[in-house]
């Protein structure tokens, strides 16, 4: 096997290693957070009752059907046997929906939400950041002050300004959810719209954040670059300027380009504030509405979820870096 | 006209710092260079040698300026050129650059035949590809450096390997003027050895016309240079041959200078090991009169009035308002 190749088997063993830890927390830490989440649902469930008697056999029966009446060990080897067949087992909160087919329908709303923005954000921030670093005078004492400015509110803060600006007081946006209530989702157009409607004030919101990260992230690698001694040698040998930046922002770039596979990878996590915000149905939502119901399959699934995206978005970094920046191939080498 | 290549007259170049101040570290500075001549240029630190080296490019970035006076490298004007006629026309063809810093020289990113390959289009956009690829190969196992290289990046090479290759990049146009500023400081002796062998033969076999070496290494000059210029304070205080300036020096500060080489050559065993007390003026503030004044041992009381020019004596030119004979004779008692 190549020297590369073992690099890739030794980095892949330390994911795995990663993800099986990732997993057991995933597992323990929704069960050591105080109460007990059948007798939330049975409580709501046998509102009105007075049968001592039915109460707790309905009780029971969750127990079991839950299957947290077992030992934690063998819950454990539960939880794990179903891992591997794919099954993530049921949520207690939408009992029986398996946690599955909830998360399936929530992640194409959080990607549809977040994945758009981050490369639109990650887009226009590089690219005001480099032209702000080339050109300097004015252009950059705009730009990166209001980049500092919008880089610095919280995002819950400015996700709220936006809300409460746009759209409870101009009404151009609509205040909450994916989609209007009263239509059911279908592939029409009305209904594109409508979707189209809802992601747009959310959606503007990461752009603006990402936007003030990547820019000042950029600009400050740009003039780095800019003042580095390749620059003024191929100066010196009559390449012309276009080339120059060219260099320059290809090797400014390659922070960025880690910074860019780490927001896709903690995407999932990372939208929890904004999604409960805006109030939108992906996993975000999900999580928040689980933790509040104690629902054990749900939180282990979400964020099983966002564990397996941030190690798959860490190790495709590792495995391309290798191949565009060759100095870290040669550390990469150097560790076998 | 004579078979000068190179002719400087009068030039000035100044720093501008942030409180718009003009710090002349160039400070009217003349000299001639012939064809097949290698002229060395000595002086501590902060004497303006390096800033010389890059004045001489023509190129000027902030905060450095161009004053006045003249570059006119064979029979050009250089200075007289737009900027896009010098980078297009003059920089790596006519002159070309030694960086002080060959290790960082490269941009790391990009494959040493890629660079060249971009130096090329730029010059000889008539040749293909292919024909570039051959011509480096070619030029590189004429100086004995493994064509190998040209498919590495800069990463992969040596400190002395990375030097040889940012030369061997710098005279692929076979410029008439090579400037080479401090090549060999940041090299083991056995690599300085290679590199001013390889300065050598690219004057031997004519891919340069001529070489300007700036050092504070003065044994090295003895041995690579026919001419030196000793500069101090942005001026050049004199100008003789290597033997004339190393073994029968005229202005006190060359005196002192050759003084303090740490390795004596044959022939200068039992000098005594000096170094100059004091530091160069601040060239904010240049004092009247001369400006090696405060750390001369002759110093006169003359020596503090007006400007002094230079003197000739026969085939050299020195700075000091002493006669020569005089100088000699203070040397003299003093070695005693």
């Amino acid at each position: 096997m190549s020297v590369y190749g073992k690099y890739i088997v030794k980095k892949f063993f330390w994911y795995f290693l990663t993800l099986v830890i990732a997993v057991t927390l995933n597992f323990l830490l929704p069960r050591m957070i105080e109460g007990n989440p059948v007798s939330m649902i049975v409580s709501e469930m046998t509102q009105g009752m007075t049968d001592s008697d039915t109460i707790k056999r309905v009780y029971e029966t969750f127990l079991v059907e839950f299957g947290i009446d077992k030992p934690l060990g063998e819950q454990f080897l539960i939880y794990l046997k179903n891992l591997v067949t794919g099954n993530l087992g049921t949520s207690f909160g939408l009992y029986p929906k398996p946690v599955t087919e909830i998360l399936a329908s929530a992640v194409p709303w959080t990607i549809g939400l977040q994945l758009p923005a981050i490369l639109v954000g990650w887009l226009i921030g590089n690219v005001l950041g480099a032209v702000a670093a080339y050109r300097k005078g004015v252009f950059d004492k705009v730009i990166f002050p209001v980049a500092l400015f919008v880089n610095s509110i919280p995002f819950f803060t400015l996700a709220i300004i936006m809300l409460y600006v746009f759209a409870l007081s101009l009404n151009w946006f609509p205040l909450h959810g994916g989609y209007d209530y009263q239509m059911v989702p279908t592939l029409s157009f009305e209904f594109f719209a409508s979707v189209l409607r809802h992601h747009t004030l959310p959606f503007l919101s990461i752009v603006l954040v990402t936007i003030g990260g990547q820019a000042i992230g950029m600009r400050e690698m740009s003039i780095y670059e800019l003042n580095s001694d390749y620059v003024l040698y191929s100066k010196l040998l009559g390449i012309r300027d276009s080339k120059i930046a060219k260099y320059v922002f290809r090797n400014a770039m390659l922070p960025q380009i880690t910074g860019l596979a780490l927001s896709i990878g903690t995407m999932v996590g990372g939208s929890l504030i904004c999604e409960i915000v805006f109030s939108y149905p992906g996993i975000g939502t999900w999580m928040f509405t689980a933790i509040r119901q104690l629902d054990y399959p749900l939180i282990s699934g979400c964020t099983l979820l966002i564990a397996l995206a941030v190690l798959l978005a860490n190790f495709t970094i590792d495995l391309i870096y290798g191949w565009i920046d060759p100095r870290i191939k040669a550390a990469q080498m150097e560790d076998q | 006209m004579s078979t000068n290549i190179l002719e400087v007259h009068g030039l000035k170049t100044y720093y501008r710092t942030r409180l718009k101040e003009h710090v002349y570290a160039v400070d009217g500075v003349s000299f001639s260079l012939e064809k097949g001549k290698t002229l060395g240029i000595a002086g501590e630190s902060g004497c303006g040698k390096s800033t010389l080296a890059l004045s001489l490019m023509g190129f000027y970035f902030p905060p450095l300026h161009f004053g006045s006076g003249s570059i006119v490298i064979n029979g050009t004007d250089i200075m007289k050129l737009g900027k896009e006629q010098l980078r297009a026309q003059v920089s790596g063809r006519e002159i070309s650059y030694i960086p002080q810093a060959a290790m960082n020289a490269l941009n790391p990113t990009l494959k040493i035949i890629h660079f060249i390959e971009d130096i090329m289009k730029e010059h000889r956009p008539e040749l293909n590809k292919k024909q570039v690829w051959d011509m480096a190969a070619e030029r590189f196992e004429t100086l004995n450096l493994s064509p190998k290289v040209l498919h590495s990046y800069p990463n992969e090479l040596s400190g002395g390997m990375k030097q040889r290759t940012v030369i061997a990049i710098s005279t692929i146009l076979n410029p008439k003027v090579l400037i080479a500023d401090e090549p060999t400081s940041a090299l083991d002796v056995t690599s300085q050895k290679a590199v001013i062998k390889l300065l050598k033969s690219l004057l031997d076999r004519g891919f340069i016309q001529s070489l300007v070496f700036i050092t504070h290494e003065l044994p090295l000059l003895y041995h690579v240079t026919d001419d030196i210029i000793v500069m101090y304070a942005g001026e050049i205080v004199e100008r003789g041959t290597a033997e004339q300036m190393i073994f029968d020096p005229i202005h006190p500060y060359t005196k002192k200078l050759m003084g303090s080489i740490i390795v004596p050559e044959e022939g200068m065993k039992g000098h005594k090991l000096a170094a100059i007390p004091g530091t160069p003026p601040n060239l904010k503030n240049v004092p009247e009169g001369c400006r090696f004044a405060d750390r001369c041992s002759y110093v006169q009381e003359t020596c503090r009035k007006g400007k002094i020019e230079s003197q000739t004596a026969g085939d050299r030119i020195y700075r000091c308002i002493v006669e020569p004979e005089v100088l000699k004779e203070w040397y003299a008692n003093e070695a005693e």
